[in-house]
């Protein structure tokens, strides 16, 4: 009881594009946070938005971010890399940020967000999602080829 | 008896995504084995759905039922997303798509209770 052997990876040379490969996984992943980010935004933002008005913003900011990463991560053009660059940087800055801030000040947060306790909720995830789409995102440096 | 269906699939996903992992570190990519595994996570998720449904049906109501419809319509898809977007990787990281997979139907259940503490897992 097994699964065929994958082809042999070819080390050398630049990945196909951002979307295959461990890109497979990050685009899943990062799929996943912007599916239920943005849901949970939108119930908290249309049924109880002035309970914690601060931290529902902030994760309808951050489903936006998982959104357009997920989009640039599956779409690898070179202005989608640029793009994604710039989301999974801004997103690593919020979830440190949002995390520092929601333990310094707990009293903003009476409702947790996707980044409060640097993404304590959900296992982690979010703090360290955005390490590794930047780590994805370096092996497609300029010059290289883009594949497809 | 309904009990039972969430907490098999906390282990069935849990194991699922065990045995996806060691395909993905033995440098496998996704074949029938893991195509039916997730076909039949598929099935436990949708015999959920009709347990939930009838709940529903009978007269109960959770704290939040938009909340309880949007996991309802999710749930059967994390298992048709996530065989979709492995079988089409051919290297090793498509059983670690459906191992992401197995681990958001277990972290689902555990969802499904916050939401109506009726369904127990």
């Amino acid at each position: 009881m097994s699964e065929p052997m994958a082809p042999p990876e070819q080390k050398a040379s630049p990945p196909d594009s951002t979307r295959t490969g461990p890109g497979r996984l990050l685009v899943a992943v990062y799929g996943l946070f912007a599916l239920s980010a943005s849901a949970r935004a939108s119930v908290q933002i249309a049924t109880k938005f002035h309970h914690a008005p601060v931290a529902y913003l902030l994760s309808a900011f951050a489903a936006v971010v998982y959104i357009i990463a997920t989009v640039t991560l599956a779409n690898g053009s070179p202005t989608a890399r640029r793009i994604a660059l710039v989301s999974c940087s801004v997103e690593f800055v919020g979830v440190v940020a949002v995390g520092t801030w929601s333990i310094v000040d707990p009293a903003t947060f009476p409702d947790a967000t996707v980044w409060s306790g640097y993404g304590s909720g959900y296992g982690f995830v979010p703090l360290v999602l955005p390490v590794f789409g930047l780590l994805w995102l370096r092996r497609f440096r300029r010059g290289r080829p883009t594949g497809r | 008896m309904s009990d039972a269906v969430p907490t098999t699939i906390i282990i069935y996903g849990l194991a699922l995504a065990a045995y996806a992992l060691l395909m993905t570190a033995l440098n496998r990519r996704v074949g029938l084995v893991l195509l039916v595994a997730v076909g039949v996570l598929e099935i436990l998720l949708l015999v959920l759905v009709g347990i939930i449904v009838a709940r529903l049906a009978d007269g109960g109501r959770p704290a939040s039922v938009p909340t309880l419809v949007g996991y309802l319509i999710a749930a059967p898809l994390v298992p048709l997303i996530a065989g979709f977007w492995g079988a089409v990787e051919r290297s090793r990281w498509g059983p670690a798509v459906i191992a992401v997979g197995g681990l958001v139907a277990a972290i689902l259940m555990v969802r499904f209770h916050e939401i109506w503490p009726v369904i127990h897992v």
